[in-house]
């Protein structure tokens, strides 16, 4: 009975504590707000990083071009070998017409390219295999793979020395974005994690001399305590509530604006909803355990007086 | 009710508080402490409610010894003793009401004997009509006055005043005087730390005056003694 009394009396005055303390409450709720928020411009950030990666991974391929009066049957076999290595995400045939019908395309407004196509006999062009792999680190070892003497006498020209360096690249990119991305949330987390107790340490040293009076008339260390700690839990609730108000509207905002850099899919939208559990659980309990602590401990140094 | 048997505090590294003092106060008693400042009158009061601990010697309170009391018992003794401060020492966020039942609420008394009880103590003091304002809206002497009010709601056996008209005019003095010794006349033995000569010598009650951390003079119907 005296526990359940206690626990309600606990709860109201957290509450009422709050309520009285209304500028103190809402600049503490304002720092832990900015604290989430900046955590979470890093986890979007770094989202669209990865994006990015991604697409850019996505453009890279290996063109292979044979020669014009290379066999069906040799394509086919080139063609069957590469989708038989675990490393290659896709290979796709573009036979002699399909590549002269689309060079045609690309030349419609060049009369000067169009008649000169139109001097040789026959179609110039052979056949071009371009393969993609599932990771850009699968790239090497596809470029040696494709030099098997069942088809490498059919092959023309290669694209493999100028993809080498961008595959190179594009894969320091992604590696450098993703160590970045990570140590700067961990920074950003870490200096949170500093703000956030040096708040609830201010908003608690003004209030040392009510804490003083608690104990005075006979307040055992836990009446005084838990009240402080209920209260950092409304606080800390309050301002999740606020920050993830503020980035789903940001980032619905956002999203179509930042859709042509991104070839029409940035993704933020997708990515804040596939991980909106994980994301919540994560940031409010961190935040939840971080204000509970803080105020333990800081309600703590007055106690021992 | 109150025995001090050669009780000592020291500080470090060599400043002597109190200095081998031997009390009893008996059950009902209306006791002055007085002595000039750094007599040692605060320690002993802060002695009495644990605030502070004897280096030597024994505190005995109502045949509790509290010598070396444990931190989680102190709040079990402060709800025995009902102190008032020169600074009122009230919670600001709450209004006089909720001042006053907090000391209840603390002890996990249910709500509808602290609805019963605070009205009733209001009264004795006189303020049952601004039981909802802040401390900020109140006069001294009324904040004073809610201070005994809180310090009475668990009818202590012992009202513990230090320097209580400190920060009050004559009139205010006055009344909290009358109010202390009203409170003293249902049984509840005072224990009055002051230096007002004027409130010490219109009492005639005992007088324990001291002086460097010593008892220096105990008297039945004393009054305040001039320092030599």
């Amino acid at each position: 009975m005296t526990i359940h009394i206690n626990s309600w009396r606990i709860i109201v005055a957290a509450w009422k504590h709050f309520v009285r303390n209304i500028w103190l409450s809402l600049t503490t709720v304002f720092v832990l707000f900015l604290a989430i928020l900046s955590v979470n411009v890093l986890v979007g950030v770094n989202a669209l990083l990865m994006n990015a990666v991604s697409l850019l991974e996505n453009k890279v391929d290996v063109s292979v071009y044979f020669k014009a009066d290379t066999a069906q049957g040799v394509l086919d076999q080139a063609k069957f070998f590469v989708m038989g290595l675990p490393q290659v995400r896709s290979a796709e045939l573009v036979s002699a017409d399909q590549a002269l019908d689309a060079f045609k395309k690309r030349h419609a407004g060049d009369d000067t390219t169009l008649s000169a196509l139109n001097e040789i006999d026959g179609n110039p062009l052979g056949a071009t295999l371009i393969v993609k792999a599932k990771r850009t680190s699968d790239y090497t070892f596809l470029l040696e793979a494709l030099q098997n003497p069942q088809f490498n006498f059919a092959i023309e020209s290669k694209n493999f020395e100028s993809h080498e360096d961008a595959i190179q690249r594009v894969r320091l990119i992604g590696q450098s974005v993703r160590s970045f991305g990570v140590g700067l949330i961990a920074v950003f987390a870490a200096f949170s994690v500093l703000i956030v107790f040096n708040t609830i340490r201010v908003a608690i040293y003004t209030q040392r001399e009510e804490i003083g009076v608690m104990r005075l008339v006979g307040a055992s260390n836990a009446f005084v305590r838990w009240p402080f700690v209920i209260e950092g839990l409304f606080l800390a609730g309050l301002a999740l509530f606020a920050a993830t108000a503020i980035v789903a509207v940001s980032v619905t905002w956002l999203e179509p604006h930042i859709n042509p850099f991104f070839d029409g899919q940035a993704g933020l939208v997708e990515y804040f909803m596939v991980h909106a559990q994980q994301l919540l659980l994560i940031q409010g309990l961190g935040l939840g355990v971080l204000v509970a602590l803080s105020s333990w401990a800081a309600v703590g140094r007055y106690l021992k007086k | 009710m109150i025995f001090l048997e050669h009780v000592s505090k020291m500080y470090p590294p060599d400043v002597h508080g109190l200095r081998d003092i031997s009390l009893h106060i008996q059950p009902g008693e209306f006791v002055s402490i007085v002595g000039q400042s750094g007599a040692g009158k605060t320690t002993l009061a802060k002695m009495l409610i644990a605030e502070e601990r004897a280096t030597r010697g024994k505190v005995t309170i109502g045949g509790w010894d509290i010598t070396h009391i444990k931190n989680r018992d102190v709040p079990f003794l402060r709800r025995q003793i009902g102190v008032v401060f020169q600074d009122f020492k009230l919670l600001a966020q709450k209004t006089v009401y909720e001042n006053v039942a907090f000391a209840l609420e603390v002890a996990g008394i249910t709500g509808k004997r602290i609805r019963e009880v605070v009205p009733q103590v209001l009264k004795i003091v006189g303020l049952e009509e601004k039981a909802y304002r802040f401390p900020r809206q109140i006069s001294g002497g009324e904040q004073q006055r809610v201070v005994i009010a809180r310090a009475l709601v668990h009818r202590p056996k012992i009202l513990l005043a230090d320097e209580p008209t400190g920060n009050l005019d004559t009139i205010n003095t006055r009344e909290i005087i009358e109010l202390l010794q009203k409170i003293n006349s249902f049984g509840t033995t005072i224990v009055l730390v002051t230096h007002n000569r004027e409130v010490v010598n219109s009492l005639r009650r005992r007088v324990i005056t001291l002086g460097q951390g010593k008892v220096v003079s105990d008297h039945a119907e004393g009054k305040y003694l001039l320092p030599t």
